[in-house]
Formats: structure tokens, C-alpha cells, sequence
């Protein structure tokens, strides 16, 4: 039974998008309501399948694991792989969530993509993002995960170019899947070299952490260096976040389901799973909070100047992945895999509300264009103002717990310098996204605009997201807040614990509350009464608002030096290559024509060749005789 | 049941013979083409049905043919010939398919005298009927380019010629003197695969050799600085001709190596596979970033296909169970992907008159279903995961790490390789608004559909459940391996 729903959650979004797929390109049905239906009823049953898992798992202990094996992969000498899927509770709690946010994102869809040529084939894409990512979070081995991990990279490039008419579009596309690619070249060789170290015990995550130590501990910092290369790649950190902005060309819901909730959470799911692994190298660790910290401040200055309502949301998303690493890379696994929950709720929320104002301003998209917004579209207001409260870390909202739990962790763990960034980027983060909010609802318009009525469809499930903004933090309050950490004890990971008392952990939650209030209150000082584009008037502000002129150093350092080594190619060939085979034919033709010169026609030439020819052979018979044969 | 491997090499022409003899209309060529290509496909999968893994070279059939000089008819088939002949056979009607309405007569039958040459190259085990199947096949291409090519088709169709026959020249003089060696020191000559394994030679003739047959199969591949009447060449092939060149005849270098290479010259190779690891390593980048700037579709997938087959001689030669089954593994897989994506190109020209990247753009907006297909074959291609190249390249990725930490390093930026052109090539050539070229772009229709799905089908499986076809190679594969002592 379980058995089969397991299977069931992953075969069913597949079989789904298959059917809407072939009906969308071998049939002229192009009824609405038919791919709704087909492309709603998906994800609700898997969320139902998925729950039943959930509970069992809460009645259980923490050993209890549903196992589903549906064929042998591979089997290959010692490459064995099983098409194989695995429950456990930290997938159970992953599952749980992608497949409920899921839900409601293909609801706000249905309103969303109304009326678009593509309706059909965009939940045919939206189904099949949602099969990869359960195939990612259930896979049994690394080996079937990387599968998933590939195919939500192949759902996310199809979905970023979804308007494939615009060739803008698929640029970004085509640099989503390619720097993805780049991540994954470094995760295939870390699973390369995982499997030739182990491999012969078996490659299921359950055989994997049995032989751990069998490793050669040299080998195990690379092969935890170059996974996390792929999250890199994955979850948008630097330096192969550079997709992640650009990704914003996909419609709303993709931006809100796939580049905010779910798939660029994938590389801090990935790391939890190799908590074994990365419990035996905390230098790594070290190394991956350090980039995820890193990240987090570069996007959060980043996002101060922007001014699409989307990139914002894509730079915050990039920014609060960073603080994700940083707990996974400090042994906060469960604390990491918690703001990964609540962030998906506040995250996707801001999304489909930032998708609701565009498309109640008939696709606008710079907040600057935009204004006053409060008294049009209260609901989307009133539930983008619970988002804004929990991404900046006010309480109780949910945002704020698990914010404080990595924060506390990183502190505790004696990492004073990840902690005090993380605390200057919490102050960044209520500074941008009221910033945002302000400008987009309080501050008045400078020109007048008409608006659209937004659609139910689109609108509840704002309103049960922001519920769930609002109360998910409580999962995971701590004793100090006078919850008892559900969430952490429930997933049960590998955690490094430290011990904080009360007074401390209250002086922390303080500060981080005083300083995303500073942010606010700066971000209302500023734009509060009126707003206007940033301008690059100082070198500095020239920079943040260019990015950093990362786009441009990479197409200078990658892009064009490949173009100019192709054409270069294509010389050497005919210059070098074909330049020595017709060499060699010039030969050939130029010993003919010198034996061709032999032969002119005159006689007195040939009278010639005859005397040299008897001269030789006269030479020759003479030196036969003397000899003394 | 012997005679089956006969029939299968020698129905196709036979086909054409009668179809000479009663000087057939078009549709009854066709129906020739069809039903003969049917039939063998048939034949192989019986073939396949009662082939047994575990037990080496089967179906033999030995007959003799010129008995003063040892030469025999000498056909069988193992592991390693099951899997190309599967491909070939499955690939052939297709491409009658693919040239349903074509009005003439040569084409076809040339397309059936290569198919019997092809198959004769892949199973025949004597080494003087090898040679000659292996000409045989060049013939009909070097007219399928001449005669129905384009754009300096009969400059081009003469370089294939010379520079192929070039290498097979070097192989044939190998041969020979193999069979001599033979001769002395038995007392008589033989040409059959077994006895010429059985002779051993010093070191220094062996290397030379060796030398023979590899540069014919290297000029065949091809590998880098041996590879410029490739791109030329399938730039002016009809189509039926250059899914040919790339997935069966360049696959044919690969298996002479196995066969022959490691048959004949097994220690001797030792001293060849730093080289050819490196020719190798550097096929798989350099080919790919040809490909980069390439404006003309045939060409691109040409480079293309370099690239994958450095990748497919990297696995052989490296020498350990991962690589040798990715490299057999990818040698079917490619071939398919590579099929399908040049019969569509093909398909645009037909449309549009041209495969210049730059004159297409926005099919994918007036042919979704084409569009569709397209970027299947052309990921497949770029080995996404679901597709059988994927497999193929994680299990070579494996492979090159047990040889050595750098090889592997470099086998992996096939993971990259591809994907540097396919992408940019799928935006420029389905994506953007339709140009005036590609604006009445029609669809795919039926018999487009009926060739196409088959080979999309049979990629997907192989990406989803690649037990299934690995089972029926992996057993001899290891018995190879142990045989050479590189598997315990």
C-alpha cells in the first residue's frame, strides 16, 4: 500500500504531463478547463498521497522508511542501481510541502495563464517540473536523485522560455540550463569518485552512509567540495548564480513554484541528505557557509537597487538560499531544511502576489511605474504585507524563526563573522522588501493606472499561503520561545548541537528584530512620501545596480573566447589540416610533371635516356663478371 | 539456423539485383527497399531472440571461397556485432522511409548495396571478406555524394574517396602480410579471424602492423587531424547518405577497433593507448567547439558526432568494464539520436531548401510538433538524463575516474562539450519569431511521424530502463575484459 503510493506520487505527475502533452501537440483540444482539471487533480492527489506518508510518519519512530524498488537500472560490473525510491522523514517533510505549495501555485496558474495559447502545454510542463522534483527528493541513490536534479533543470528550461517567441527568453533559458550544467559537471564527478571509493557496497544513500568511513578521508573533502558544486549551480550561489535573475523571464507561477519554493532549494535538500558526509568534514562545511553567507550579502546589496518587481524577488531568493547553506554548511541541518520550509510558503506568496499586481497593471513590471496600490487590491496587499513581515524576520511570523535559528546556530558555533553578516544582510533584507512593498503599495503613483480585477482562483491561494506565512514559524520555535523545536526533532538530522541559553538567545532574536525595524524604518524614511528610480550617481551605486558587471566579466572571461577558438578551429583546419594534405598532393603532382618534362617528344632526349640506359646496364653486367662468382 | 547471417548480409542486394533484372518502377523499388529492410530487421531480432550472452561468437557459417590462398566466407556474430547489426537493421527502413517519394532509381539502389556492405563489414570474421565488404560499402557513398549531393558534391564525394581510401589501402597491405606470416609459418595460408589471433609476432612488426589497421579505422572515425573530409562531406551528402556516414559507418571505425584492435594486436595496442587516449580527449573538446560557430546544420552535427565518437573511442580505450559498456552503449545510442536528428534536417531541407542556421528561427511557433522532436534528438544528443546517452556517458565518466583522476576530469567536460553549441543551435534554429524562410513551415505529417517515433521511443527506453539492453552485452563484454586481464 504505502509501496504503492510512494510510486504512485512520483508516476502519477509524470503520466500526467504525458497525457497533456500529447493531447496539447497531436490534438486540436485546447479546452481550459480540461487542463486545469487534468493539471490540478495531479498535484492534489499527490499532496493526499503524500500527507498519508507524513502521518504514518509521525506515528512512527525515526527508523521507519518506506522503501519502493520498481526495476533494476543498471547493472553493470559493481554499478548496480535500482529504479528505486525511498521515504523517509526529511523527504517526507520536502514532499509534504512541494507537493501542497505545488498545489496552490497550478490553482493560481489556472488564473493566471488564462486565455494563453499555451495553457495545455504549460501544465504539461508545470506536471512534469513536479514528477523530477519528487523523483529528486525520493530517489533511493545519488544516482536517480541526479536524474530528478537534471530533469527539474530541463522543466526549468523549458518553462523560462515558455514565450519562445521572444529569443530573449531562451537566452536566459539556455544560461539556466547551461550554468546548471556547469554545477553539474562537478556533482558527476563527486558521485563519480563517491562510487569508485564505495561503490561495491552499494549506492543507495542507506549503503552509502553504512561504508562512509571506508572513504579514504583525503578523498572526502573534494567529493563533498564538488557536490555542493552542483548546488552551486542548483540553488544560485556564487558563482553560478547568474541564472537565477534572468530566470525571471518564465511566467509568474514558474518563478514562484520552481525558482523560488521548490527546485533551487534542491542543493540544500542535497546537503542534508550527505549530512553522514558532510559531518566528517567540517572544513567544507565551513566553506559552503562562507559561500552561502557571501551570497546572501552580494544579492541583498543587489536587490537594494533594483527596480523589476520580479529580479528583486530572484536576488531575495538567492540571499536567503545563502543563509540555507549557512546552517547545512554549520551542521544546522534540520534548521537548514526549516527555513527551506518557510521560506517556500513567504517566498511563493511573494511571487504570486508580485503575479497578481503585474498582471492587475497589465504586465508591469517596474515598481517604479507602480504605486498606491493598497486601497485597488487590498487582499494582495494584506497578504503581501504578512510575506514582507516574515522574509524580514518580524515575529511571530514564520520567517523570523527559522532566520533566528541559523543565526543563533552560526553564533553559538563560535562563527562571529558568518553570524555578524548575516545579521548586516537581515537589515538589508527589511530595508529591500519594504522598499518593494512601500513603493508598490503606500507610496502614491506618480502616474495614474487602470487596473484589472484579479481573479479567485488567483487570490486564495494567497490567502492560505499567507496563513502559512504566518503561522508556520511555530513548527520550529524553540524552548526559549516556548515552542519545542516539532520540525527539527520530527526530521531528525545528523544536527551539531550547541548549547544556548535563554538570555543569549533572546539578546540575538532582539538584535535581529531591532535591525530588520532599522531597515524598515530606512526603507520608509526613503521612500515612504515619494520614490524614484535609483540613479548611478557615485561609482559605488553604478555598480550595485549593474550587478556587479558579473554578466559582462563572464561573457568576456567564457562566452567570447568560445566563439573565437571555434572560428579559430575552423582555420587550423583548412590552413593546417588541408594545408598539408594538399602539400602532400602537390608533391605527388610535382614529381609527375617533372617525369612528365622527361618525356617531350624529342629525340635527341630520348636518344639519351637510351645511352644512360646502356651505360648503366653495361656498368652493370661488367661488375657482375669481376665478380668472383 | 547458420544461414541466417547470410541472409540477413546479402537480401538487400538481392533486392536491388531483382529489381535491376525486372527493371522496376519506382514504387516497386520501394516496396523492395521496404520489405527487404523488414524482413532483415525481422531475421535480426530472431537473431537477437536466440542469442546467447554468455556464449561468445554465434550463428557462425563457414564456407570455402578461394581455396588456394586460405580466403573464406566466414560470418558469426558476438556481442559486440549483435548490437551494431540491431542498429542498423532497425535504422535501414527508416531511411526507405524517410525516402518515400524519392523518384530516383540510383538512390535506391545504392541505399541497398550499402546496406549489404555495412552489415557484411560487421560480420564477417575472415579478414580478406572484411576488406571487401568494407570498400564495398564506401562505393555506393562516394556515388550517393557525387551524383545526388549538393554544393561541391563531386570535389567532396572524391576527397571521402581518397582519404578513406587511403587508410583502407594501409589496412589491406596489413592484412596481406599478415596472411603471409601465416603462410610461413604454417605452411598455408589462411585469412580467417581465429587463425590470424592465433599467429604471435615480434614486437616491432606488430607494431607496424597494428599501425595499418588503425589508421584505417582512425581516417574512418574520424579522429582529430584525420577528420577533414568529414565535415565537407556530410555538409554535401543526402540525407539517407549522411545518417549513414555518422550513424553506422563512423560507428564501423569504433568496432574495427574492438574487433581487429584488440582481436589481433591486443599487447601491441599497449603501445598505442597514451596516444590515442589523448587523440581522444582532445576529439571530444575540440569537435565541440567547432561545432560552436558552425552556420550549417549538417556540418554542426558532424563535428557533433566527432565529438561523440572521441567520446566512444575514449571508453574503448581505456580499457575497464564502465567504459567499454558506455562506449558500446553510447555507439547505439548515439547512432539513434544521431539518426533522428539528421533525418530531420534533412526534413528542413526538403521544406525550406536550406540548413543555414542563420536563415531558419520560430519553427517552433508554425511546427510545435517538429520543434518538439527536434529538441528531443538534439538533448538526446547533449545526454540528458532519460535518454540512453546519458547513461552511456556517466557509465565512461566512471570509467575514465578508475583510470585516472585527469582522463576522468576531462571525460567529464563531455557533460559540457555538447551543450556549448546544441543550445544556442535550438535558439536560432526553433526559437525566436519565423523568419521569411521558416514562416509556411509545415508540420510533420504521417510518414514524417511513422520514422520519427520509433527511434524517439527506443532512445527514451534505453534512457528509463537501460537493464534492459545492457544485459544482453555486459556478460561478454566481461569475458572480453577478463580475456585481456583487465578484469578480475
Amino acid at each position: 500500500m504505502n509501496q504503492t503510493l510512494l510510486l504512485l506520487i512520483v508516476i502519477l505527475p509524470f503520466a500526467s504531463a504525458a497525457i497533456m502533452g500529447m493531447a496539447y501537440l497531436f490534438t486540436s483540444l485546447r479546452d481550459e478547463r480540461i487542463y486545469s482539471f487534468i493539471g490540478i487533480a495531479t498535484p492534489v492527489a499527490v499532496t493526499l498521497f503524500s500527507l498519508i506518508l507524513g502521518v504514518q510518519m509521525l506515528s512512527n519512530d525515526t527508523t521507519f522508511v518506506i522503501h519502493s524498488t520498481l526495476f533494476e537500472w543498471l547493472h553493470i560490473g559493481e554499478f548496480q542501481i535500482a529504479f528505486s525510491l525511498m521515504a523517509d522523514r526529511l523527504s517526507a517533510v520536502m514532499i509534504s510541502f512541494v507537493s501542497l505549495i505545488g498545489t496552490l501555485i497550478h490553482i493560481y496558474a489556472s488564473g493566471y495563464m488564462r486565455d494563453d495559447i499555451g495553457y495545455g502545454k504549460f501544465f504539461a510542463y508545470f506536471n512534469f517540473f513536479l514528477g523530477a522534483m519528487l523523483l529528486l527528493v525520493l530517489a533511493q541513490n545519488p544516482i536517480i536523485m541526479f536524474i530528478g536534479w537534471e530533469l527539474v533543470g530541463l522543466a526549468s528550461y523549458l518553462l523560462i522560455g515558455f514565450y519562445h517567441q521572444e529569443s530573449g527568453n531562451i537566452t536566459a533559458a539556455n544560461k539556466a540550463f547551461i550554468v546548471n550544467r556547469i554545477g553539474d559537471f562537478g556533482f558527476v564527478i563527486g558521485l563519480a569518485l563517491l562510487f569508485l571509493a564505495i561503490g561495491d557496497k552499494g549506492f543507495g544513500f542507506d549503503a552509502i552512509r553504512a561504508h562512509i568511513s571506508l572513504v579514504d578521508p583525503g578523498l572526502l573533502a573534494p567529493i563533498g567540495i564538488l557536490l555542493f558544486v552542483g548546488a552551486m549551480g542548483k540553488s544560485a550561489q556564487i558563482p553560478l548564480y547568474v541564472w537565477l535573475p534572468d530566470a525571471m523571464a518564465g511566467p509568474t507561477p514558474v518563478s514562484a513554484l520552481i525558482h523560488a519554493a521548490t527546485m533551487v532549494t534542491a542543493g540544500v535538500y542535497m546537503v542534508a541528505r550527505f549530512d553522514f558526509l558532510y559531518e566528517l568534514i567540517p572544513s567544507v562545511g565551513l566553506f559552503i557557509a562562507t559561500i552561502g553567507i557571501a551570497s546572501a550579502l552580494f544579492a541583498a546589496i543587489i536587490a537594494c537597487m533594483q527596480s523589476d518587481i520580479k529580479k528583486i524577488l530572484a536576488y531575495s531568493t538567492m540571499s536567503q538560499l545563502g543563509y540555507m547553506f549557512v546552517a547545512v554548511g554549520l551542521g544546522a541541518y534540520s534548521a537548514g531544511i526549516f527555513h527551506v520550509f518557510t521560506h517556500a510558503f513567504f517566498k511563493a506568496l511573494l511571487f504570486m502576489g508580485a503575479g497578481a499586481v503585474i498582471i492587475a497593471l497589465h504586465h508591469e513590471q517596474d515598481i517604479f511605474k507602480m504605486g498606491g496600490l493598497k486601497t485597488r487590491l487590498p487582499l494582495i496587499f494584506a497578504t503581501m504585507l504578512v510575506a514582507t513581515l516574515a522574509i524580514s524576520g518580524i515575529p511571530p511570523f514564520a520567517g523570523f524563526f527559522s532566520k533566528d535559528a541559523i543565526l543563533v546556530h552560526a553564533f553559538a558555533g563560535g562563527h562571529i563573522y558568518i553570524w555578524a553578516i548575516g545579521v548586516l544582510t537581515a537589515f538589508l533584507t527589511a530595508y529591500y522588501m519594504f522598499r518593494l512593498f512601500l513603493i508598490v503599495f503606500i507610496t502614491p503613483a506618480k502616474t495614474a493606472h487602470r487596473t484589472t480585477e484579479v481573479g479567485m482562483s488567483m487570490k486564495w491561494p494567497l490567502a492560505v499561503l499567507a496563513t502559512g506565512s504566518a503561522l508556520t514559524g511555530f513548527l520550529g520555535a524553540n524552548e526559549a520561545y516556548g515552542g519545542s523545536n516539532l520540525f527539527g526533532t520530527f526530521i531528525h538530522l545528523g544536527d551539531r548541537v550547541h548549547h544556548v541559553d535563554h538570555s543569549t538567545e533572546y539578546l540575538l532574536g532582539g538584535l535581529s528584530v531591532a535591525v530588520a525595524l532599522a531597515g524598515m524604518m530606512l526603507a520608509y524614511l526613503r521612500f515612504g512620501k515619494g520614490a524614484s528610480e535609483p540613479k548611478a550617481d557615485t561609482p559605488w551605486r553604478a555598480l550595485a545596480i549593474n550587478k556587479f558587471y558579473i554578466d559582462e566579466i563572464y561573457n568576456a572571461l567564457v562566452v567570447v573566447p568560445l566563439r573565437y577558438l571555434s572560428i579559430l578551429f575552423d582555420r587550423f583546419d583548412t590552413l593546417f589540416v588541408d594545408g598539408t594534405i594538399n602539400l602532400m598532393l602537390l608533391g605527388y603532382r610535382g614529381a609527375a610533371d617533372a617525369f612528365g618534362t622527361l618525356q617531350n617528344g624529342k629525340v635527341r632526349y630520348y636518344a639519351l635516356y637510351i645511352l644512360i640506359g646502356i651505360s648503366l646496364l653495361s656498368l652493370a653486367m661488367l661488375r657482375m663478371t669481376r665478380s668472383p662468382l | 539456423m547458420n544461414m541466417i547471417l547470410t541472409l540477413i548480409i546479402f537480401i538487400p542486394i538481392l533486392g536491388a539485383l531483382l529489381g535491376s533484372l525486372v527493371r522496376a518502377s519506382i514504387p516497386l523499388l520501394r516496396l523492395l527497399a521496404i520489405v527487404t529492410s523488414l524482413f532483415v530487421l525481422g531475421l535480426s531480432w530472431i537473431l537477437a531472440w536466440y542469442f546467447d550472452p554468455h556464449a561468445g561468437m554465434q550463428f557462425v557459417h563457414i564456407a570455402p571461397w578461394i581455396q588456394n590462398y586460405g580466403i573464406t566466407y566466414y560470418v558469426g556474430v558476438d556481442a559486440l556485432s549483435l548490437v551494431l547489426l540491431l542498429m542498423i537493421t532497425l535504422i535501414m527502413p527508416l531511411l526507405y522511409l524517410y525516402m518515400w517519394r524519392e523518384k530516383r532509381h540510383g538512390y535506391w539502389y545504392n541505399m541497398m548495396a550499402l546496406q549489404t556492405g555495412v552489415l557484411g563489414a560487421v560480420l564477417s570474421l575472415d579478414l580478406i571478406l572484411f576488406y571487401l565488404f568494407w570498400e564495398t560499402m564506401l562505393l555506393p557513398v562516394f556515388i550517393m555524394i557525387g551524383r545526388y549531393g549538393n554544393t561541391d558534391n563531386q570535389y567532396n564525394a572524391m576527397r571521402i574517396v581518397v582519404m578513406t581510401i587511403f587508410g583502407s589501402m594501409a589496412m589491406l597491405f596489413s592484412m596481406l602480410y599478415m596472411g603471409y606470416l601465416f603462410f610461413q609459418s604454417h605452411g598455408f595460408w589462411s585469412f580467417s579471424y581465429n587463425d590470424i589471433a592465433s599467429l604471435s609476432l615480434d614486437p616491432r612488426t606488430s607494431i607496424v602492423v597494428a599501425a595499418g589497421f588503425l589508421l584505417a579505422f582512425a581516417i574512418k572515425i574520424p579522429l582529430p587531424l584525420f577528420h577533414t573530409w568529414m565535415a565537407p562531406a556530410y555538409g554535401s551528402s543526402p540525407t539517407p547518405a549522411v545518417v549513414i556516414l555518422s550513424s553506422i559507418m563512423a560507428k564501423l571505425g569504433i568496432y574495427g577497433i574492438w574487433r581487429f584492435g584488440f582481436g589481433l594486436f591486443e599487447s601491441t595496442l599497449e603501445y598505442y593507448v597514451t596516444p590515442l587516449i589523448v587523440f581522444a580527449l582532445i576529439g571530444v573538446i575540440f569537435y565541440a567547439i567547432h561545432a560552436i560557430m558552425e552556420p550549417n546544420l549538417r556540418r554542426m552535427f558532424a563535428y557533433s558526432s566527432g565529438s561523440h565518437l572521441s567520446l566512444i573511442l575514449l571508453g574503448l580505450m581505456l580499457e575497464n568494464v564502465y567504459t567499454w559498456n558506455g562506449s558500446l552503449y553510447l555507439v547505439a545510442t548515439h547512432a539513434l539520436a544521431s539518426a533522428g536528428i539528421l533525418i530531420m534536417i534533412g526534413m528542413i531541407y526538403r521544406r525550406v531548401r536550406s540548413i543555414t542556421i542563420d536563415d531558419l528561427g520560430g519553427i517552433a511557433q508554425v511546427a510545435p510538433r517538429f520543434a518538439f522532436f527536434f529538441s528531443f534528438f538534439a538533448l538526446s544528443i547533449a545526454g540528458l538524463p532519460g535518454t540512453g546517452g546519458f547513461v552511456a556517458e556517466l557509465l565512461i565518466i566512471i570509467g575514465a575516474f578508475k583510470y585516472s583522476m585527469i582522463v576522468g576530469v576531462f571525460a567529464a567536460l563531455t557533460m559540457i562539450a555538447a551543450i556549448t553549441f546544441v543550445f544556442w543551435m535550438l535558439q536560432r534554429t526553433l526559437f525566436g519569431a519565423p523568419s521569411t524562410v521558416t514562416a509556411g513551415f509545415q508540420d510533420l505529417g504521417r510518414i514524417d511521424l511513422l520514422i520519427l517515433t520509433p527511434l524517439a521511443l527506443l532512445l527514451l527506453l534505453t534512457g528509463l530502463a537501460p537493464s534492459l539492453f545492457t544485459q544482453l552485452f555486459e556478460p561478454a563484454l566481461l569475458e572480453m575484459l577478463q580475456a585481456i586481464g583487465r578484469y578480475r
